[in-house]
């Protein structure tokens, strides 16, 4: 046996512990078809099936300090093969939630702070956000057959409420004119709003519940706002 | 004891059936076995014997024997192609079989196997024990005669003249003192899990598996016929699944998959084998020496693969996390074996409405407990469909069961004031 250490603290043990999540982790028969489906299996030698059992088991430090739960895409093929149908990947998600927040990986934190102060992951001021993409919106104009387009900002009463991800008024401005020549082309009414217009939520990512609900709130602003029922969430 | 008035209708041709029609027969009833299948002996009939240098108990020899000796006994009669198509109780119960026609001549027939044979149509069925009168079947819907006409070939081809291409349904009434139900399992399907199949075609189920034990002897790739390099098994697939509300153990698979390896290893020795399972169901009193001894031949692995890709040559890429060394591997296997589920016959929920039966929440008559069941009103139900049995469980339940029709109808009524 290569594991002569023992892997976790036993004083933590407690069944208990998350047995209100709603996730079916107590169920699990340990057939580890989680982690034989799994496509990130094995990096950092995350094993599903471990991880499941913690939370079963109640391993409150042990999961906050593993970096598993972020080494995890929340791709769910897990979740597909699972015979029990546990939640796998909502999971994963209540684990990202239990870390301290100035314990969050990467930038995601950061972005998150950025995006609730000011409504982008960026800082983007928003004379800034109207001059990029209009700036976008005019060279798509020069293309052969978009001479009238034009980038409808805050549009009363329109179709659909697009949101974007912040890198497409970044470093992926191209990428903007995609969606737009199908509109163009579709003949949609469409419109982008210039604030809140973020469609990225890092707060759904860490596992932060308060920060996405307000991320989610705005979008729902805009569209009342604006009187619109539909919304492209292209994230 | 003269019961010899009294008749008992057994609905189910295999192991439970048979048995229970045996005992009855004992108690001096008479019995009538409907089948709706050409072939008695139900699943297990199917089943290889699995001795290796000592039995190993895995009962495939006792349906052989209940099998022969059922269709020895003259008060039993064996109704196979049968259905009900009708029965209704006043003072006793009326049944009304209605009987697929009969073919083949059952007395003329000397199972000689031309028939079988000569077909060019494959539409001759070959049964699994000559303890079957008669050991083949025509399939009407392969049939070239009954297609166009076109062929009359196995009828003009039989040296007994027992084949009679015309021959009618014909329907069949009488009147049954006592209903047994002995209406088997269904094995799960498992086309839909992600091991391809019915489309990879080294992978087959334990049921398979047992059929080419038994008729073969040795372990074949289906794909070209020679002996595998490396087989896998794959436990519960199909049971102990919440999706699929199968939450059940079946039970048999774990005890009757490692025999079967093991006769592999015994009779080729030359042939790997990974098991891969969740955690083994061991029953009997001798089973534990038996795994301990199964382990030392078998690489047993705790964790259940989650996809199989074609690789070269027909064989297969099973992925699975290993838990020992913290990573993902991708073994190559020739065989793949599925131990697939036992399921509740489908027919079950029609005869618990018609008898007014309980079952499980999953159909099953009676998961819970191993007792034979009763409707109180001489309905009995006995074997697999009452949940997953091994066949040594079947026939002791079917003995049970036998007593309490017996109890019903001769004690009990002879107490009766």
């Amino acid at each position: 046996m290569q594991d002569t250490q023992p892997i976790h603290d036993l004083t933590q043990l407690d069944h208990t512990r998350y047995k209100s999540w709603p996730f079916n982790q107590d169920i699990c028969l340990t057939c580890a078809l989680c982690a034989s489906a799994c496509p990130a299996s094995g990096i950092d030698a995350l094993d599903p099936r471990s991880l499941v059992r913690q939370v079963g088991y109640g391993l409150e430090d042990a999961l906050v300090a593993e970096r598993w739960p972020w080494i995890c895409t929340m791709c769910a093929k897990c979740e597909h093969v699972c015979p029990m149908d546990i939640q796998i990947a909502d999971m994963v998600r209540n684990l990202r939630g239990l870390r301290d927040r100035q314990n969050v990986p990467g930038i995601l934190q950061q972005g998150l702070e950025a995006a609730l102060e000011t409504g982008n992951n960026l800082r983007l001021p928003q004379e800034d956000f109207v001059f990029i993409v209009e700036d976008v919106g005019e060279e798509l104009a020069e293309e052969a057959g978009f001479e009238n387009f034009k980038v409808a900002l805050d549009k009363d009463g329109a179709n659909l409420l697009t949101t974007i991800h912040n890198k497409l008024v970044n470093t992926h401005t191209e990428d903007l004119k995609h969606f737009w020549k199908i509109f163009h082309a579709a003949g949609e009414s469409w419109t982008l709003p210039t604030d809140n217009w973020e469609g990225t939520n890092w707060g759904y990512f860490t596992g932060d519940d308060e920060a996405m609900k307000t991320m989610v709130g705005r979008i729902v602003a805009n569209l009342d706002k604006l009187n619109i029922t539909h919304l492209l969430l292209p994230e | 004891m003269d019961n010899s008035k009294k008749n008992v209708t057994i609905i189910g041709g295999g192991v439970a059936g048979l048995t229970t029609a045996i005992e009855l027969s004992q108690y001096s009833f008479q019995v009538d076995v409907i089948e709706k299948s050409p072939f008695l002996g139900g699943h297990g009939i199917q089943y290889a014997c699995k001795a290796t240098d000592r039995c190993v108990k895995c009962g495939a020899c006792v349906v052989e024997e209940k099998l022969k000796t059922a269709a020895a006994l003259s008060s039993i009669r064996l109704h196979t192609e049968s259905q009900i198509e009708k029965i209704t109780q006043s003072k006793t119960y009326s049944v009304s079989l209605l009987k697929r026609p009969a073919f083949i001549n059952p007395t003329k027939c000397t199972n000689c196997g031309i028939c079988f044979q000569r077909c060019p149509a494959d539409a001759i069925n070959r049964g699994f024990s000559t303890g079957n009168q008669p050991l083949f079947a025509i399939s009407k819907n392969k049939c070239l005669y009954f297609k166009d006409g076109s062929c009359t070939l196995c009828a003009s081809k039989c040296p007994e003249d027992a084949i009679t291409l015309t021959a009618a349904e014909t329907t069949e009434s009488f009147n049954s003192d006592a209903i047994v139900l002995a209406t088997g399992f269904q094995p799960y399907n498992p086309e839909k899990k992600p091991y391809g199949y019915h489309r990879f075609v080294n992978v087959i189920t334990n049921l398979e598996l047992e059929q080419m034990l038994r008729r073969h002897s040795v372990a074949q790739r289906p794909s070209d016929g020679q002996a595998p390099g490396k087989i896998a098994f794959i436990q519960c697939v199909g049971s102990r699944d919440a999706k699929l509300n199968h939450l059940w153990c079946s039970k048999v698979c774990c005890g009757s998959a490692l025999r079967m390896a093991r006769l592999i290893r015994s009779r080729q020795p030359e042939i790997e084998i990974s098991f891969f399972y969740i955690d083994v169901q061991s029953f009997g009193k001798n089973f534990e020496a038996f795994y301990r001894e199964a382990q030392n031949e078998i690489e047993m692995i705790r964790s259940i693969p989650a996809d199989i890709y074609p690789a070269e040559d027909d064989s297969l890429r099973a992925i699975y996390y290993d838990s020992s060394t913290r990573q993902s591997h991708e073994p190559i296997f020739d065989l793949v074996i599925l131990s697939i589920g036992m399921l509740p016959n489908p027919d079950n929920s029609q005869h618990t409405e018609m008898f007014g039966l309980k079952s499980d929440p999953f159909g099953f008559w009676s998961y819970e407990s191993s007792s034979a069941l009763t409707n109180g009103k001489g309905v009995f139900t006995v074997g697999a469909a009452n949940g997953p049995m091994s066949i040594a469980e079947t026939v002791i339940q079917a003995e049970q069961t036998a007593w309490q029709v017996y109890n019903d109808l001769v004690i009990e009524s002879n107490n009766a004031p």
